[in-house]
């Protein structure tokens, strides 16, 4: 009996819900519109009030990725005049039904920091053709989605090269967190550029499986310095990346390179010895200021070292000057696209 | 029973989670936020355009199907975890039918790749049945076990064999289901679910073999001094859960998503395990908490868009919802609770009466 | 592949078990006393991400990790009782609760901790908790470096093994306890308040589940990230019944679980060509082959994820 009338109940609510849903198309369409512009003008009085958001499926404060997108698009937004929100933590089948609510709510620019988010992307920016979308590691170019491309190969050069000079072991390492396109080219020229450097240097590689389960890296760490001896570590899996550095601090003379931010400077451990700088910033703001301009769409906004997107962080007292001279000579033949043909 | 009695029953669910609705709001008001706004986009979120509406359905169709998965083998007193690894099992076969390039036309296409999308969602969830039965092996911890497995398992397919050269996804499927309301999301995929839910529905209270079902939910041991066959009847719910599960991968991938990729059918399985115990294991009720949930997540997701407050206040809010619901149902069924409402709509009638 | 068999090579994967081990088989006890008492809690992964923020954040605040791990406990007990009140009090649906708080709880801890660090570009680090190295023992060539130089958690964890074995085996309390667990009517009709039982086990399931969790922020790592549980709870779920309830028999299953995980991250280190999504389900399904071929034949405690009403009919 209780069954039927939580069955009973729930047919009730389901009716009424959909009553007054079917009854809002037709009525607050106009009346929402208004409604939006109203609030849009109250704002607008002086200047337009430009919105932008950034959907993640890790969290802004996951100390790695995550945070740096999202200070990173905070960063633009301050010189750009614009209002941001996110939205962390969401399930990849949510990503869509995401983009969809601020579409709705009137944003003008919706960045996505990261490839996986390309599918739903792609669906949403068609329906919502006044919507400006940008996509952070995208290849996507149509009349309303803009890709940011930092150059993976070159960060995998930068510090793969670093790596291979600071080597005493001759072992080093990498921790990739999922198998993404940019984190196997990051690897991969990682790689190529310690053998450059010093022919003798053997990598040991890993994927975690997970960007958050630091515990992991620091296992993964541990078991490469013990069975590998590998002693300088570059990792692309956020907060495992911390996990790592710690099985690596408790070690003497092991060292780890630090990304997306200058960790370095930000905040000094022993156990890091500089970073590859990705400047996603600056790519943002050519995003905003494109939105603001109306020059938006059909573009993919290259980030490398030639146009100072990527740079080479703080040095800590570790990196002996003479090694640092011959890293940065490294670092203007990446540049000028002279060190690996 | 008494009319009163009724009432009261029927109110305390809606109370519930009205009442996880004031806490939300407490908590809402008590970081700076505004909860009548956050509650109005709330329900903008599920119901503001036509476009939302269709949005809801969307996100109800995969929990219609795991919580039938659930209402099954519950009613059947098998614990079933695995959902959520049937139904990724039920999309990787799926993607796989649709990797290999059959040639055939689109409708045989759909069929095909959906039966076989129930057949491995059977399958898998046959693993557990077999195990129990054979091995008297724990359904709840093989049934988990598999769902690792199976996640990782399509983890190695999508960055591996079936990967679509740039990114760790596979590419899309080659047939889609057709949406059946313009400028929606909304796809076949919701008239199935309902159909499988009558279908259920039916089974369960209208054959002689759902009766045998339930009886060995209800009482195992009775069942089989009645001479039911516990043990088949057993993996037979095994396999048919696991294939509701399987069958819902399968339409949440033709109909929706399109491709694999890291997070596919994350949660899905755990959802419809709450939305079958709070629908109090009825398709029926199966079919309408599910809905219920998936307002609340469509509406959750503009409610935190519009509002700006963080992300995990709305997860708190939905486990809120859970919390109240099931100790609203269940408090209703206390011994104590039950006795006080028999007296209390007794009294009205019969003590007038009297 | 002469490296299995060298000693650092060894001793390395040793301890890297035991490490791995630790968390999985004090929440795995945790949930042993749970279910002792009838109740069938799955919201150890919630309870563990809990304590693992309370943890966290006291250990950073007061520079002390021991208040951190007595921080989590407080914070799990917290968490669970939360359960203990709608599993015992309204006799709700004890999965679906579990669930809840798997929800829940996670969600609470990214919340305070987003509150309390915003989105700083690297983690915050907290001190981690030195081992303290057992005088005398820890000085064996090769066992004393696996086995006795750990952080005191460690200790206090494999201890409560024997001590959790002679609590149910050998003393009246414990077999009180257990019989809440078996037949609740007849120990109620006995003398022994089953609810009082009840509560005391979930308190006692919180703080050793809490503590799992503050294990992992305090002890292992030293940082908080949303994730960090990483389904550890559900594992030692699993080692509860694999173990067959037994605290010996969880012992050995935590270990298993440990042992096939440090054993799958060297190989993924050494043969980084196989995908790791192979080696990685490794643990899960040695678990399901070594239960396929022991088999449960004995099942848990009898009246486990029912209600109890004292009034019942």
């Amino acid at each position: 009996m209780n069954k039927k009338l939580l069955s009973l109940l729930l047919v009730f609510a389901l009716a009424t819900t959909l009553l007054a849903g079917c009854a809002a198309p037709a009525t607050t369409t106009a009346a929402e519109a208004t409604d939006v512009a109203n609030g849009e003008t109250t704002i607008a009085a002086d200047a337009k009030a430009y919105k932008v958001a950034m959907i993640l499926d890790t969290t802004i404060a996951d100390g790695g990725w995550g945070a740096a997108s999202y200070n990173a698009m905070v960063a633009a937004a301050e010189a750009t005049g614009f209002e941001t929100q996110y939205t962390d933590g969401i399930a990849s089948a949510d990503f869509a039904t995401n983009l969809r609510s601020y579409c709705d709510l009137g944003f003008d620019l919706i960045i996505t920091p990261g490839n996986q988010y390309s599918d739903a992307v792609n669906e949403v920016s068609v329906d919502y053709p006044d919507v400006h979308f940008a996509i952070l590691n995208g290849k996507i170019e149509t009349a309303n989605v803009v890709s940011m491309l930092p150059n993976a190969e070159q960060i995998g050069y930068m510090a793969g090269a670093l790596a291979g000079l600071m080597t005493k072991s001759n072992n080093i390492g990498f921790i990739g967190g999922m198998e993404l396109d940019t984190t196997k080219m990051k690897l991969q020229s990682y790689e190529a550029a310690a053998k450059a450097v010093n022919p003798a240097v053997v990598v040991a590689s890993a994927y975690a499986g997970s960007f958050s389960d630091s515990a992991k890296g620091k296992e993964i760490a541990n078991s490469m310095i013990s069975v590998n001896d590998v002693d300088v570590m570059f990792g692309d899996a956020s907060a495992v990346d911390s996990g790592a550095r710690e099985a690596l601090a408790e070690h003497e003379g092991r060292y780890d390179i630090g990304q997306p931010a200058d960790l370095v400077k930000i905040k000094p451990m022993p156990v890091l010895i500089s970073s590859v700088v990705t400047d996603n910033a600056s790519m943002m703001k050519i995003v905003m200021e494109d939105v603001k301009s109306g020059t938006y769409g059909n573009k993919t906004i290259f980030g490398d070292l030639a146009n100072g997107t990527l740079s080479v962080g703080t040095f800590s007292d570790k990196v002996p000057a003479d090694v640092q001279a011959k890293y940065l000579e490294i670092i203007e033949q990446i540049k000028a696209g002279t060190f690996i043909q | 029973m008494k009319m009163n009695t009724k009432v009261v029953q029927f109110l305390v669910p809606v109370l519930s989670i009205l009442f996880s609705f004031f806490i939300g709001a407490i908590l809402i008001a008590s970081i700076g936020g505004n909860p009548i706004e956050a509650f109005q986009f709330l329900f903008k979120g599920a119901f503001g355009t036509k476009a939302n509406i269709g949005e809801t359905i969307v996100k109800a169709t995969p929990l219609i199907f795991t919580g039938l998965a659930a209402t099954f083998a519950y009613k059947c007193g098998v614990f079933n975890l695995g959902a959520e690894g049937q139904f990724v099992m039920g999309a990787v076969v799926t993607i796989w039918l649709s990797s290999i390039q059959l040639g055939l036309p689109r409708i045989p296409m759909l069929m095909l790749s959906i039966v076989a999308g129930a057949v491995a969602g059977g399958l898998w969830g046959a693993i557990p049945g077999v195990l129990k039965i054979t091995r008297g092996l724990n359904e709840m911890i093989v049934s988990i076990m598999l769902n690792y497995i199976a996640i990782l398992f399509m983890g190695f397919l999508y960055s591996g064999p079936l990967r679509e050269d740039n990114l760790p996804q596979t590419a899309q499927v080659i047939v889609k289901l057709p949406r059946i309301i313009a400028k929606t999301r909304v796809h076949v995929g919701i008239v199935i679910a309902l159909v499988v839910a009558f279908l259920i529905y039916y089974f369960m209270f209208h054959t002689a073999y759902g009766f045998k079902l339930r009886s060995v939910g209800l009482n195992r041991r009775a069942a089989q001094v009645n001479g039911f066959p516990v043990k088949t009847l057993m993996l037979l719910s095994f396999i048919v859960s696991g294939a509701i599960a399987g069958l819902g991968g399968s339409v949440e991938l033709l109909g929706t998503q399109y491709r694999l990729m890291a997070g596919f059918g994350e949660g899905f399985g755990f959802d419809g395990v709450a939305i079958a115990l709070i629908g109090q294991l009825n398709p029926i009720g199966t079919l309408l908490v599910a809905y219920l949930f998936a307002i609340l997540r469509t509406g959750a997701t503009t409610m935190q868009v519009g509002t700006g407050l963080p992300t995990s206040v709305i997860d708190i809010i939905q486990a809120l919802v859970i919390v109240f619901a099931v100790a609203g149902s269940a408090l209703v069924n206390l011994p104590k609770i039950r006795q006080v409402l028999a007296n209390w709509s007794a009294e009205p009638k019969k003590g007038q009466g009297n | 592949m002469d490296i299995f068999l060298s000693l650092p090579f060894l001793q390395e994967l040793l301890l890297s078990t035991l490490r791995m081990a630790t968390p999985i088989l004090i929440v795995a006890l945790a949930e042993l006393y749970s279910e002792r008492a009838g109740l069938v809690n799955i919201g150890l992964d919630g309870i563990m991400a809990f304590g693992a923020l309370a943890g966290f954040l006291v250990s950073y605040q007061t520079g002390n990790p021991y208040l951190g791990i007595l921080a989590g406990a407080l914070g799990g007990i917290l968490v669970n009782l939360v359960y203990a009140f709608g599993t015992i009090q309204l006799g709700a649906q004890q999965i679906v609760f579990g669930m809840a708080i798997n929800i829940f709880a996670p969600a609470i801890a990214s919340f305070i901790y987003k509150m309390a660090f915003g989105s700083s570009s690297s983690l915050a680090q907290a001190t981690l908790m030195a081992a303290i190295p057992i005088p005398g023992l820890s000085r064996i060539p090769f066992i004393g470096d696996v086995f006795f130089n750990h952080t005191p958690i460690v200790y206090l964890t494999f201890l409560l093994v024997p001590i959790t074995y002679v609590f149910f085996a050998k003393t009246i309390p414990g077999l009180n306890y257990k019989s809440v667990g078996e037949y609740p009517k007849a120990a109620e009709s006995s003398g022994i308040h089953v609810v009082m039982v009840k509560y005391k086990a979930s308190i006692i399931c919180g703080a050793l589940a809490g503590i799992g969790g503050a294990y992992l922020t305090t002890s292992y790592i030293s940082t908080y990230s949303d994730g960090v549980v990483s389904g550890r709870g559900f594992i030692a779920l699993t080692a509860v019944i694999f173990g067959r309830w037994m605290p010996g028999g969880i012992l050995l299953a935590a270990l298993f679980f440990g042992f096939t995980d440090a054993l799958q991250l060297r190989f993924q280190v050494m043969n980084s060509k196989t995908p790791y999504q192979l080696l990685a389900m490794i643990p899960y399904i040695s678990t399901l082959f070594a239960l396929i071929f022991f088999g449960i034949k004995k099942a848990g405690p009898a009246s486990s994820g029912k209600p109890y009403f004292r009034e019942e009919r």
